[in-house]
């Protein structure tokens, strides 16, 4: 496939080293020449704006089937989808920054005005950071939480503590509720899929697949189960601290929002209905105690200042806070984050990359979740008519992977060794990120 | 400021105030009462006469558009205390002593309804007509009415417009001032009729349902009969007469919006209304369990007096279904904070009003907030937007002052008249807008015994209290008082 990106930022350059080894990826800057690190990736480089008719002509739209707007100007991103548009019917993807343009452009208010804006997918990061943030806090103790079949299965992360029972047990010496799969551990960053015999160590981050009473009865049963999440702090009033300070107040979860500029606190403490707005800088330890940060059942820092973000996370721990979610932008530096013993570490590129990712995939593959930094792929599959009906036990994978659940027609199935895989199934699989192209082909076939 | 420019604005009110003041004169001719005409011809012609002078004097400019801040202010100040001067010209002809007829001129176009008549009888009908319209002129403001009917006042409209009604918040229900006031005026003359109509269905005369309805849309509180409401004894009338007091005490705005503008949530999610219910079901409630308990009245006849008095106390109305001023002292003193309180923002009523009443409320709820957390950013909302610093200042001064104001004239008239009650009910009464205290000024008393100083300390009350202080209070730094002639 030819794919323009136009911008090379850092989202930029994510992109294009997530797809340059399948794809052909033109990019488009401003600039004379390409940022330094954009030379190990194998692309072509056309200098000019990507608003300029001439110069998507030049980087030969015509041919392309995908272009990605993301540079660091939001409106020349929207006018180049758009003049790209107006060239060939080609798929577009813009990224935005602001809540306004984001709401122009997204889906609900665009079908109610006369005319669309040719934009097919926009793409906020900051706005699906939020939407991460808010399901990983909803759930008490969890790390990452994911939901598929909207809703009615569900994925939990959980981190494996000193005093937790199941510390040192085989998998299969657990009982687990019905309808609940271990599907994947991290250990020492490395993800691995488990068999029965994995023992389970200190420290090892669990991911669990299965419904959510399921799920519940795990959490209430395994882990320490705080009740239900009363009280958030939030660290940073930006756009990321505002959203998500919003969704809390629905949840009826009380917020306390520490912000250091003045201006924006007047603007949150307007806009906001019941968060408690306290001005002041979120490593002024006296602050933290006068407000009793350590108390709240969880804190999230999302300014965006990794070294910021960093140092409250500590301050709020040593403080007592027993949830920590942090906000990095630079991903080389969550595996330090998790080192200094930051429970979750959350990142706007990396959601922005799950969505976009799951936009580029063939129709019949979707890439549902990344885990451990792409190391594992949650995948949907269809099977194809031709598909012929077979034992999951007697299916022979090329490479490991777990099936996690099998969808057929409304029903929802969490499958072991006798449950049959038939034609039309939508099946969600976790796979190794290096193996899910085998795994793919292999149902595909 | 220009002198010109205000004499100008001035004679043009006072010509059309002349017009106006014919309209007793063809009550007069209906009722066949000829005796009662020469005195209204005599204040319209004054009137026009005077304003003719000004006009005169000014060079006959209608081009007020430059007006200014401070001359917008002046003149509606001078307005107000103008047409009270030639408002009490006809009472002049009825033996009035000139402090008394002021007074009652003054206490009308305030819309207080304090009166200094201790006996209703031997005055014609066009008197008690002049009492009522001189109410429902400043009912819903004159400058209002007049930004509404002289095309000259369209663009300076809006300087006079909040000069006279300084609520906290600038509030038009229409792009143009014009318009708004029109509208205010429409929604205001159609509840008037509604209750004429209302009033008559119930069995009150033709005359007396147009004169309590001029009085209650007001919010002002004369009544042709000497016993205001009760002398009617009908419970019908009285809770008629109770909904209208309601609605005037309400924002016109709101309900214009509501009624024209079909804007149904503008009801539910305005706090100030849902205050101003809540305080007045609630005390009604209180009122009527204290008749009961102290008094021999029935649960209906209690429900009735404590909707209908606090109806008329709250919204500065200041009639009376019973002699509020016989009741026993806690029910009075329930009655009393209802005084301080006042009607909506944007109504006929005097007062505090409700929606500052309801941001103090709120100050000192954010003020026990900030104890607890120093560094909190805490917003004031009022209908879920913030209160700008500069309207939360205005307010804040407006209470303190309206306080200090309250505690000088009550210390004074106390003095004055050796009598704490009339010194400090009087002045809650007069400040407020509302009319009869308790006392020797109750509502079935009258002011006509006090000192003639408490009386000019009264009118002064009136006229502060209907203009919100803020125009007086620009009055007294020295900065304002510099003219030039052009």
């Amino acid at each position: 496939m030819n794919i323009l990106i136009y911008g090379a930022t850092e989202t930029g350059y994510m992109v294009a080293s997530q797809l340059c080894q399948k794809h052909n990826i033109t990019v488009i800057d401003d600039s004379d020449r390409l940022p330094d690190k954009f030379n190990n990736l194998d692309i072509s480089f056309v200098a000019g704006s990507g608003a300029d008719v001439l110069v998507l002509e030049a980087a030969n739209v015509a041919s392309a089937e995908l272009f990605i707007a993301c540079s660091p100007v939001d409106e020349s991103n929207i006018v180049a989808c758009w003049t790209a548009k107006k060239i060939k019917d080609v798929e577009t993807i813009c990224f935005v920054h602001r809540m306004e343009l984001y709401r122009n452009l997204g889906a609900g208010t665009q079908n109610r005005y006369q005319t669309r804006y040719d934009i097919d997918t926009i793409i906020w990061p900051e706005q699906l950071l939020t939407q991460d943030i808010f399901r990983i806090v909803s759930v008490p103790d969890a790390i990452d939480v994911e939901y598929f079949v909207r809703g009615k299965a569900k994925m939990f992360e959980y981190r494996i503590k000193e005093n937790s029972i199941i510390r040192g047990l085989r998998i299969m010496d657990c009982s687990f509720p019905d309808n609940v799969l271990i599907v994947g551990i991290t250990r020492k960053h490395n993800l691995f899929i488990p068999n029965g015999s994995t023992t389970i160590e200190t420290d090892d981050k669990v991911v669990f697949m299965g419904t959510g009473p399921a799920l519940d009865l795990l959490a209430a049963s395994f882990f320490r189960n705080v009740n239900q999440i009363r009280t958030a702090a939030v660290i940073g009033g930006g756009s990321v601290g505002y959203m998500l300070a919003q969704q809390l107040e629905e949840a009826e979860i009380r917020v306390k929002l520490i912000e250091h500029d003045r201006k924006r606190c007047v603007f949150l403490a307007d806009n906001l209905k019941g968060s408690l707005i306290l001005h002041g800088d979120g490593t002024d330890l006296e602050l933290l105690e006068g407000e009793s940060i350590g108390e709240c059942d969880v804190t999230v820092c999302v300014t965006n200042n990794d070294e910021k973000n960093l140092l409250c996370s500590l301050l709020v721990k040593q403080l007592g806070c027993q949830r920590i979610i942090t906000r990095v932008g630079n991903l080389r530096n969550s595996m330090l984050f998790e080192r200094v013993g930051i429970d979750v570490v959350v990142s706007p590129r990396d959601s922005a990359m799950r969505e976009l990712l799951n936009r580029l995939q063939a129709k019949d593959v979707n890439i549902l979740a990344l885990v451990e930094g792409g190391q594992g792929e949650v995948l949907r599959l269809n099977l194809p008519e031709s598909f012929a009906t077979v034992l999951v036990r007697d299916f022979v994978l090329p490479a490991r992977a777990i099936i996690g659940l099998i969808k057929r027609g409304r029903n929802v199935i969490f499958p072991h060794g006798d449950t049959p895989l038939e034609a039309g199934d939508q099946l969600i699989v976790f796979t190794m990120a290096g193996d899910a192209e085998a795994i793919k082909k292999a149902f595909t076939r | 400021m220009k002198t010109a420019t205000i004499g100008n604005a001035l004679g043009l009110i006072l010509v059309a105030l002349g017009l106006i003041m014919l309209a007793p004169v063809a009550v007069a001719l209906l009722a066949r009462e000829f005796s009662a005409i020469p005195p209204f011809v005599v204040a319209a012609a004054v009137s026009a006469g005077v304003g003719t002078l000004l006009r005169w004097r000014g060079g006959f400019s209608s081009d007020f558009d430059n007006l200014r801040r401070g001359e917008g202010m002046l003149i509606v100040c001078l307005a107000w205390v103008v047409t009270g001067a030639i408002g009490a010209i006809p009472y002049l002809f009825f033996g009035l002593h000139p402090i008394d007829a002021y007074f009652e001129s003054i206490s009308g176009f305030t819309t207080t309804g304090a009166t200094i008549l201790k006996d209703f009888g031997p005055y014609p009908k066009a008197f008690f007509f002049w009492r009522s319209l001189s109410q429902w002129l400043g009912g819903m403001g004159i400058i209002v009415l007049f930004v509404a009917v002289l095309p000259q006042f369209a663009v300076a409209g809006r300087q006079m417009f909040f000069a006279e009604a300084p609520g906290p918040t600038e509030e038009k229900v229409t792009p143009r001032i014009t318009q708004t006031a029109k509208a205010l005026w429409t929604i205001y003359s159609l509840l008037t009729l509604l209750e004429v109509g209302l009033l008559c269905l119930a069995g009150m005369p033709l005359f007396d349902a147009v004169c309590n309805s001029l009085s209650t849309l007001a919010a002002g509180g004369f009544s042709p009969h000497p016993q205001s409401i009760m002398g009617y004894q009908s419970s019908t009338i009285t809770w008629i007469v109770t909904l209208f007091m309601f609605l005037a005490g309400g924002n016109f705005a709101l309900q214009y919006r509501v009624l024209f503008q079909r804007n149904y949530r503008a009801i539910l999610y305005n706090e100030e209304l849902r205050l101003y219910a809540f305080i007045v079901v609630t005390v009604a409630l209180l009122l009527c369990l204290t008749l009961m308990r102290t008094g021999a009245v029935h649960l209906t006849e209690g429900l009735r007096d404590g909707f209908f008095q606090v109806a008329s106390i709250i919204t500065t109305t200041g009639f009376s279904s019973t002699d509020f001023a016989l009741w026993a002292v806690p029910a009075q003193t329930i009655l009393f904070t209802a005084m301080l309180v006042g009607g909506c923002a944007g109504s006929a009523g005097g007062g505090v009003k409700v929606v500052r009443v309801l941001f103090g409320l709120k100050y000192l709820k954010r003020e026990i907030a900030q104890v607890v957390h120093p560094k909190a950013v805490l917003p004031i909302k009022i209908d879920r937007v913030t209160v700008p610093e500069e309207v939360q200042r205005q307010i804040l001064g407006f209470l303190l002052f309206y306080i200090f104001l309250m505690t000088l004239s009550a210390l004074v008239v106390t003095i004055i008249e050796s009598d704490a009650a009339i010194g400090l009910v009087g002045t809650a009464a007069t400040l407020g807008n509302i009319g009869p205290g308790y006392g020797s000024i109750g509502p079935m008393a009258s002011f006509a015994d006090l000192h003639p100083l408490t009386k000019l300390i009264f009118i002064g009350n009136m006229v502060v209290g209907r203009l919100e202080l803020i125009p007086f209070i620009a009055m007294l730094h020295p900065d304002f008082w510099t003219f030039r002639r052009a």
